[in-house]
Parts: structure tokens; sequence; C-alpha cells
């Protein structure tokens, strides 16, 4: 909490702006649109896990009664096999097509190979079940390290390992090869008092987002397109579509509905290419509807991973080497988040020698989509258990092991970059302070603490504000609004303005009634759109000093604008009287015409954010099962905008870090097949589960926002399975290594560590 | 959903009488938390649906001569509510309201647990060890069942065409008698039991005198496990006679390996809930 | 002179190993072209999937971001978020 209130709105906590209509159910999520005349579209998803399309015949299907179109791969344009921009993301057009609609192959029990629009649900599905795909069924892989394997089926014969000099002659999965290094790892084990080392798995773990994806397309005949979608970026939806099907962006409208949850999964396409084109051949409208077993089958993930780490320390604690080796699924198509899982994997300290190899590996499941600071918590759940193992050997406190290790502003990082002004000190310091830590843990339980780090991003945003005849304003944006960040803009614009937080009404844009504006993820919304929307508030404030410089006749510099009006900025100007914004707005015709602002940037400077958590659990050793008694997540977070959304990003991150360490996991059968796709058996945490999560917000402002604001969102998620994991080996004595740490496991590994008593 | 005709019989002959002459594809509809879940995921597609709800004897809770007769369409939370079968049969009752989640409770039913047969029902390990009698009502009449014989497989009962489940009858006991209903799940809540295991004792000077042992989610219908209850009557319930019941209990399982639980993991947990559950039935004996 | 930083695997791969070198530029665009030009390789590499730490602050599409005198210009591997 901030020392004092130095802001009237900001860091206050006012209602949210969409509250009443979450609540009272009048909020309109992407299944909630509707046109007349609309179309049921489903698709036909693949039995296999792998498989050659050799045929498909849809002559049934289309011929039967109340059916309008169907779709396969061929209705998709071929693509390039090149990085290309698609709204602002560089992806492979050629894999983006295929994921949306299967083309040679089916690489994943799930994916899209056919789809079809009809007058009714019950038309449509029979419809389905009319199409005749001659599948050629061929041996599957889906772990990563079986995928790296030689001889494991390949998924594409044209892949070889990129990175590796001289390039590789043999297909592979491995589509990609990264190093990092600082130093000399090797010569620095040489230095080491003690040298740990272990290997550590996750298995692949969903979003979880409550609300399905959801699509509406309506195609005219001149070649416009509207679409009503759940997304965490409309624009990014636009730049897809039009990639995929050869529109012009501005023919393809898009409006985000309310979401009901995306984490990062909403920011890709599968039913909305799907459903233009099918609006496209039936010249209806064609709404789509994912079932939560079809989110499972086929929405991508995060990836799984295998997680090598080597770590040498002096007595006193000083980390003096680090070796790690990281490998991640990305499911059936190139672009796991290596990259980001290899740079954060040690950014929380300064060590001398770190080594660190990534493996980009495809595997027949779901294409993974970006799930909270993607990559980031899998390669911490290894190095942070690692870290906590030397803490242990050397018995020094874990806080006070990664203080003495800390990076700090000046630290030079394995991927390149120096540090600037970072939150790592103050996060560790306040955890060591907070109330939770200082508390003794009690009889039974045992305590477990880890760190994380994440870069936050800035990019693209474009904002306007409006004002109202009766000098209400209008913020509008086009972020769809997956945190409170319309709260945040609108408490930022009151600010600026000096006027009620209740007189400010935040809006969210479609794609052509805003400028654009780069997807809600990233943890960049607040900070970047925050941005925007400061700018064009300051902008529409330049505009109303103007109009009473032009109204009092006096120079513009003689105007100011405090508390909601402008006033004359010294008595030595005249005897003014204040113009509210009412006033001026009503007079605006007069004055020169409608008052906009309006501001548009590429939002640089982005401070990276650091994380501690603290957890106290206890073990029943007979089950198996972790009862956590006590959670709190510490976290630098710059200036907290609405000090409730931003302990809500906390709280959801460890909630989620927590699912994925405990239970979270997608179980296969041998024929490569999702036996969970529900959330019955894909174990995500019930409320009961966790007790209230505490938070101590760090703030340490961020220079290149007005109102110090630094991403919050995508941290949280980082440490929990690394801190769950070393509360479990104080408690037992056992370090897992695998997740999830689910009671069968953790029975069986309680078992073989003291085998008298599992002979009982 | 399908279209199905709907019908609400005032007694328990009306109700026979329309399931009987739905040629096999009539479905009974007391909370519907089975039934509505298997139509909209298009499992079930039932001609004629048969509420239950306005009969009297399959919805009302009555003691008679120290039993208690429970309708076989009482509601989880009804039961819940109920202070004197909660005094009666607490084991019963909190296995009955392990069923679903808290809204679920507003409209589950034990019949509709025990008759929906998964091998992890919640509800019927504890009336089992409960000792609880069916009373069951098809086109030939009225007969008694005890509960275990009304399972048949995963999702089949022994019931014949036409019968209907219309209450359950916990027996009347002497005192010093108590019952507990354990179910391991990995979440505290909305997960089917890993493992279920229901207990009821009588306890006289500190010796057991009667004893019954149920556990369900481990093989395709829940298991009386004669072994286990033999192993506690006549003992004092000290650890040797407890740790025998319970290896009676791991040998009774015939559980899989699942998406829910292992071999392993299942046997083990199979007698870690016996004993806990004889320790609280038997501290509900002493207390009563 | 700007000191421009590339990672491990990519130095190796198109730059000679070369993860740390002082190039001319006062913008990222002009540094990219000292990069090619010294290193032919590399041409191309460095247009899409990449971002530039200048300073200590990440920039996603920074091509025409300017930069001082002494800075440190570090090319990564892309972040995406979620």
């Amino acid at each position: 909490m901030s020392e004092q209130r130095r802001y009237k709105w900001v860091g206050t906590r006012q209602n949210r702006p969409d509250g009443a209509d979450k609540v009272t159910g009048r909020a309109r999520f992407g299944a909630d649109f509707n046109l007349p005349g609309e179309l049921v579209g489903k698709v036909l998803r693949s039995p296999h896990a792998h498989a050659v399309i050799k045929s498909i015949d849809v002559s049934k299907a289309a011929a039967l009664p109340g059916v309008k179109a169907v779709v396969t791969g061929a209705d998709f344009p071929e693509q390039p096999d090149q990085l290309l921009p698609a709204g602002e993301m560089q992806v492979n057009l050629r894999d983006v097509t295929r994921n949306v609609m299967a083309k040679e192959k089916a690489l994943y029990e799930g994916h899209a190979i056919a789809a079809v629009a009809a007058t009714t649900a019950a038309v449509a599905q029979e419809a389905l079940s009319l199409i005749k795909v001659d599948y050629e069924v061929l041996p599957h892989v889906i772990d990563v390290q079986e995928a790296m394997k030689d001889g494991a089926p390949i998924l594409h014969p044209h892949m070889r390992t990129d990175g590796v000099k001289p390039a590789p002659e043999k297909a592979s999965n491995i589509a990609k090869r990264l190093e990092f290094n600082k130093g000399d790892a090797a010569a620095g084990f040489g230095k080491a008092d003690i040298v740990i080392e272990r290997e550590f798995t996750t298995q692949p773990v969903h979003q979880g987002y409550i609300e399905p994806h959801a699509a509406l397309a309506s195609a005219a005949e001149d070649g416009q397109v509207q679409l009503w979608t759940t997304t965490q970026g409309h624009f990014q939806v636009r730049g897809f579509c039009c990639r995929l099907l050869n529109l012009e962006t501005s023919q393809l409208r898009v409006t985000p509905s309310e979401i009901g949850g995306g984490f990062g999964g909403k920011t890709v396409v599968y039913l909305e290419p799907v459903a233009i084109r099918l609006s496209q051949k039936a010249g209806k409208p064609v709404k789509m509807v994912m079932s939560r077993e079809e989110v499972f089958r086929a929405s991508g993930p995060t990836s799984g991973g295998w997680v090598k780490v080597k770590m040498g320390a002096k007595k006193d604690g000083t980390i003096v080497a680090a070796d790690i080796t990281v490998a991640l699924q990305a499911g059936a198509f190139a672009g796991s988040p290596v990259g980001p899982s290899c740079m954060c994997s040690m950014a929380c300290y300064d060590v001398e020698n770190i080594h660190v190899v990534g493996y980009d590996v495809v595997s027949n499941r779901p294409k993974v989509a970006a799930y909270r600071a993607p990559g980031a918590p899998i390669s911490a759940w290894a190095v942070e258990s690692v870290v906590d193992m030397v803490a242990q050997e050397l018995n020094i406190d874990p806080i006070d092991l990664r203080l003495k290790n800390a990076a700090k502003q000046g630290t030079k990082t394995h991927y390149g970059p120096t540090f600037g002004v970072i939150g790592m000190v103050e996060t560790l310091e306040a955890a060591k302070a907070s109330p939770h830590y200082k508390s003794k843990v009690k009889p039974g339980y045992a305590r477990g603490v880890a760190a994380g780090f994440w870069f936050n991003v800035g990019a693209d945003s474009s904002a306007a504000a409006h004002v109202g005849e009766d000098g209400s304003v209008t913020i509008i944006s086009g972020n769809p609004d997956i945190g409170g960040s319309r709260a945040s803009l609108a408490l930022m614009a009151a600010e600026e303005l000096g006027i009620d937080y209740k007189k400010v009404r935040p809006i969210v844009a479609d794609t052509a009634s805003i400028g654009f504006n780069f997807v809600t993820g990233g943890s960049r919304v607040t900070f970047a759109t925050g941005l925007a929307v400061v700018n064009a508030t300051r902008d529409m404030i330049g505009q109303l000093k103007q109009r009473a410089a032009k109204l009092w006749e006096v120079d513009v510099d003689a105007v100011v604008w405090e508390d909601g009006e402008a006033r004359p900025s010294s008595t030595n100007v005249g005897k003014f009287e204040p113009l509210s914004l009412a006033k001026l707005a009503a007079s605006a015709s007069r004055t020169g015409g409608p008052i906009n602002g309006h501001a548009q940037l590429n939002a640089q400077g982005a401070g990276p954010g650091f994380g501690v958590h603290i957890v106290d659990l206890k073990v029943d050793p007979d089950t198996g099962i972790c009862t956590i008694d006590r959670y709190t997540a510490v976290q630098d977070v710059g200036t907290a905008i609405h000090p409730s959304y931003v302990e809500g990003q906390l709280q959801g991150g460890a909630a989620q870090g927590i699912g994925w360490a405990l239970n979270e996991e997608y179980i296969y059968d041998a024929k490569g097949r999702l036996l969970n796709p529900g959330f019955l058996d894909y174990r995500m945490p019930v409320a009961s589960d966790l007790p209230m999560i505490e938070t101590v917000l760090v703030e340490v402002p961020n220079p290149a926002h007005p109102y110090g604001v630094r991403g919050v969102g995508e941290v949280p998620i980082i440490p929990p399975m690394a801190a769950i994991g070393s509360a479990i080996a104080r408690a037992t004595g056992v370090r897992m290594v695998d997740l999830p740490i689910s009671p069968p496991r953790l029975s069986a590994a309680l078992d073989a560590a003291t085998p008298r008593m599992a002979a009982e | 959903m399908m279209e199905a005709q709907y019908r609400a019989p005032g007694s328990v002959d009306e109700a026979v009488a329309l399931m009987a002459g739905a040629g096999g594809k009539g479905r009974v509809l007391a909370g519907g938390t089975d039934l509505l879940v298997q139509m909209r995921a298009g499992m079930v597609a039932p001609g004629l649906i048969v509420d239950v709800k306005r009969i009297a004897e399959m919805t009302a809770i009555s003691q008679i001569a120290g039993a208690w007769r429970v309708g076989a369409a009482v509601t989880g939370a009804e039961i819940h509510d109920h202070a004197g079968l909660k005094k009666a049969w607490p084991g019963v009752v909190e296995a009955i309201n392990l069923i679903g989640s808290k809204q679920v409770q507003g409209r589950a039913s034990a019949g509709g647990n025990l008759c929906n047969a998964s091998p992890a029902a919640d509800s019927v390990p504890a009336l089992v060890a409960a000792g609880a009698i069916a009373t069951v009502q098809g086109p030939n009449g009225r007969r008694e069942v005890p509960v275990e014989q009304i399972p048949a497989g995963p999702g089949k009962t022994s019931l014949k065409p036409g019968e209907i489940v219309v209450s359950f009858t916990l027996p009347a006991r002497p005192a010093g008698s108590g019952d507990a209903y354990l179910r391991l799940i990995p979440r505290t809540e909305m997960d089917i039991a890993v493992v279920g295991c229901g207990v009821n004792l009588t306890m006289k000077d500190g010796t057991c005198t009667a004893a019954r042992v149920a556990l369900g989610a481990v093989a395709p219908t829940v298991l009386l496990v004669e072994g286990a209850a033999k192993a506690l009557v006549g003992s004092k319930l000290d650890d040797k006679a407890i740790e025998a019941a319970a290896a009676a209990c791991r040998a009774a399982c015939k559980p899989i390996d699942d998406k829910r639980g292992t071999i392993v993991y299942r046997t083990k947990i199979a007698g870690v809930l016996l004993k806990r559950a004889v320790a609280i039935a038997a501290e509900r004996a002493r207390s009563n | 002179m700007a000191r421009v930083i590339l990672t491990y695997s990519f130095a190796k791969q198109f730059a000679d190993g070369q993860t740390e070198i002082e190039l001319p530029g006062r913008t990222v665009r002009q540094l990219i072209r000292a990069l090619e030009a010294r290193f032919p390789a590399l041409e191309g590499h460095l247009e899409g999937d990449i971002a530039v730490v200048i300073d200590g602050v990440v920039h996603q599409n920074a091509l025409l971001e300017e930069v001082a005198e002494d800075s440190e210009v570090a090319f990564i591997p892309p972040i995406g978020g979620g």
C-alpha cells in the first residue's frame, strides 16, 4: 500500500463498470449473440491422434435437407511456410491454417477435419455423421522426451531442427534448439562446495477458462463480414481471419463479447475463420460454440515439459553455476514458449556462470496456446525447486539464500541484456517481513517459498476520450476486459480530468470504431492502454483549455485545468469564473466543434515483475493429500490503480499454479485420445480447496508510466508449483520432481521412501 | 434434448403403471441430477419421464418403532436438515450429503443415487453398512430388497422392468450403535469418490457386538465386506482387530486403474478409510 | 558505438559466435543494417521473430527506436504473453 494517498481516484476500490451486468446475467458473452436466420455450425473432429487424411467425402452431408454449407481444408487457401505478421503476431500461416482446419494430416485427436452449417443443431450433428473420412492411421507420440527420441513417429517430414550447425538432414520432431550462455558453467562447478542435479517434468495443463470458444459470423454478398467472438484480442482475430481468408482488414469488423476468462488461450483463432467461411458459402450468419469437451480436445493448452537443472553453490550460499536444459511440447505445430522459458529460468538471480539449452518439440496434441507467462512456470518449477534444495543442504533460510543471489540493477542476464531498476530485492524483503513469513509454522505443517520473473510487454494501443453535452465522459479503447481494466482506465481518466469516477464511462470498441489495439495479454493493458487513455484524456484537456482560452480571449498558456474545470492560471490573467467540463461541452459547437481526445502509441518501457510466494501446508501421509493452510503472494506491482483487481490477479495466478502443482493433467489412452476432457476429471482447484490467498503489493512505480503502472497479471502463476513442492519436501523429506503431485503419486512416493510403512 | 412425454403421478401405483406401460423407454425423475445431465449429453433419450416428486410416500421421512423410513425421492438438503435422522444415522446422512455439491443437494436423492448405479455412488456403501432395506414396487407388487442386492454392475440395477424404488428402511438397532461414512477424493469437493467406506457398529461394554462394512468405488458394484465385519465383531476394536479388518478390505477390493485412481492407491486407501471410519463410528457408538 | 548483444545460439548460427559487438547506429534499424553488413548470413533473421532490449527495457517492433551513443542493445527471442 502507498504510504500516503497522492491520488483522489487512482488506488481506490470503486465498483467495476461491468459489474451490474455480470452479476445479473445481462452481460453478453460469446454465445449470447444471435442474428435472424442464423445457422448452427459444428465441427467434425479427428478421432485419431495421428493420421493421413486420404480423402473426405462430404456429398451425403451436403445433400441432407437443412444443411446450407460444408467446408474442409480445401476451402482455406494455401499459405506460405514462413513467419509473417498477422495482426501483430509473427506466425507461420501455413501452420495456423492447418490448425484451424486440417489439410494433409490429422495431427491430434480433436483436430478439425470438416465443418457444416445447418438450420438446427440436430441437423448439423447428423450431417457430421454423414461425412466420410478415409484415414490412414499412423503411430503417434505425445510425451516430449519420447518425441525427441530417434525413431519417434515424425509429425512433419519437412521439419529439420533449426539452430543446429551444420543443418541436419534427417527429419525431426525438434523444431528448434536455443542456447544461452554467460561465463563458463563447466568451470564454475569446479568452484562449488555442493552440486545438485535433478530432472523435472510437467504435464500439459489447460488455461481452464469457464467460457468456451464461441463465434457468430455474418458474411454479406458484397464481401463485408461481421464477426462477434469471445477473444482476448479482436484486432488479432481480424488479422488472422483476413490472412487466412484473403480479406482486407477493413472488410472484416470484429466485435468482442464480454469474456469469461482467457489467460492467453483466447489470443488465437479456432472457430472464427471456420464460421466466416461457412457463412460465405451459406449466405447466412453462422454461429458456432464449442462444448467443454471440444475446448479440451481441440484448443491449445500449455506445454508439458522436461527440465534438467544442475546447480552449484558455495557453502556461504553463493550460487556459482547453473546448467539447465528445457524441452517443451509445442503440440502439433512448432512454437512452444521455450524461449521465454529459458530466459526466465535464472532471471531472478545474479550468477556468474549460466548455461541454458532449450528445445521446441512437436507432438500429437493440440497446438499450444499462451498461458499466463508462457514457459516461465515450467522452468521455474525446476529451478526454484533446486534453489530450495540448495537452501536445505546448506541450512540457509530460503529467502535469505535468494537475497544473497538476487538480481538487481546492473545484473547481466544470461540471455544478454543488463537489468535496469528492478524489484527483486524489494519483493524478497517484503516477503520476509510479511505477517505470514513472520508467523511460526504450525505443528504438523511445513513451509515452502519460491520466486518468479516475467518480462511484461507494452505494444500497440489506441484510445479516445469523448465528452457528452452534459459533461459526462466516454473513454473508448479496444482491449477486451479480462481483469478489471475498464475500471482502471476509468480511474486514470477520472484522475486526469479531476471529475467523479462515476461520470467516466469506459467501453471496449470494435475493430472499426477505434484504432489498432494489441491483445489483452502479456500483462499489458493497464500499462499500455492506460498510457493511451491518459494521453487521450490529456489531449482532450488540451482542447478544453483552448476553448476556455477562446471564450476568455486569453492565451492558452494562461489556462489551467484543475478538479474538472478550466481556471485562469493566476489572478493576473483576469477575473474569470471557472468553466466546468459540462459548460465547455455544452458550448462546444459554438466554440469550434466537438471536443474529442485521442492517442495511439507503441508503448515501450513495460517494466518486468518479480513475485515471491509463501505456502504453509500439511501432507496426510496415508493418503498423499495436501491441505493448504496459508498462502501469500508477494509481488512488485508498480502502482495498484485498482487494488482489488491487482490482488485478484495475484490470487487467480496463485490458484492456477496450485492446480498445476497438485492435480491438473491431461490423461491419454494408448491411442492418444484424451480421457478427461471435462472439469470433473480435469481437476482444477475448487473454492473449498484453498484458503483466502493473502497478497502483499510492493509498489515500486514504473517510471515509464504516468501513474507508475507495471504489468501484474502473469507473474503470479510462476512461483506456486515450486513453493508447494518445497513445502512438501520439507514436510515429508521427499522431493517430488514430476507434476502434478496428485494424491496417488505422492502416496506412492512416500511409500517408496519408507518401505516399512508401505508393507503394512 | 430429445422430445419426451412428462407425467407427474400422485401415487406409486400410478407411477408403476406408467413405467410398465412405457415399453422400456420410461425413466423416473426425482431430482434429475443424473437423468437431465445424461439427456443433455445425448447418453439417454427417454420416451416418458415419470416425475415422482408428488408422491407422498416417496418424499417423506418417518419413524416407526425405532426404524426410519426415508422416501427414495427425499432430497439431500431435506435429509441434511432432519435433526432426528441425523442423530440416529449420521453416517448415512453424511454419505447422502456428499452427492454432488451444495447446489446438487437441493435436488439429489438417495433413490436416484442408488439406481444410477455408479460404482462410486456415495450413499450406497453407507446404506449397505446400515443394513438398509429398499422397498420396491413393480407390476407384480411390492417386495423388500437389501440395498446391496440392487446394483448389478456399472449403470445397471437388478430391478425388473417397471419397478421403482419407493423408500429405504433403516432398521432399529440397540443403544451403543454408531455409523460413519468416509470417502477419498483428490480435491475437497466435486470429485467422484476414489474409494468410499461405510461402517456401522454396535458396542457393548467396550466390545463390538455387531458390525457391517461396505466399500464403494473399488469394484463394479458396492462390496459388503464380511471378512472385515468378522474381524471386528467380538473384539475391543484394538489395533490388531482393526488392522485385520483393513486387510480384509484391501483383499476384497477389485479396483481398476483409471483417470481417478490406481489399483495400488485404491487398495491402500480402502484400508486407510476403514480404520478412520471405524474410529468415528466407534466414537459415535460410545456416546449413544 | 552501441554495444549489440546476441544470444549464444543465434551468434553461433549467424555471427561467427560473437555475442557482443560494438557497432555504429542511432536507431535499431541502423544497428541491424550494420550487423547484416558484418555478417551477411544474418540478413533477414532479425526482422520478425525477435524482441529488443534497449538499456534494460524490452521493446517489441522497435525498428525505428532510437539508441544512445553507448546504449546496450540486446536481441532476444520473442516474448509472447498470456
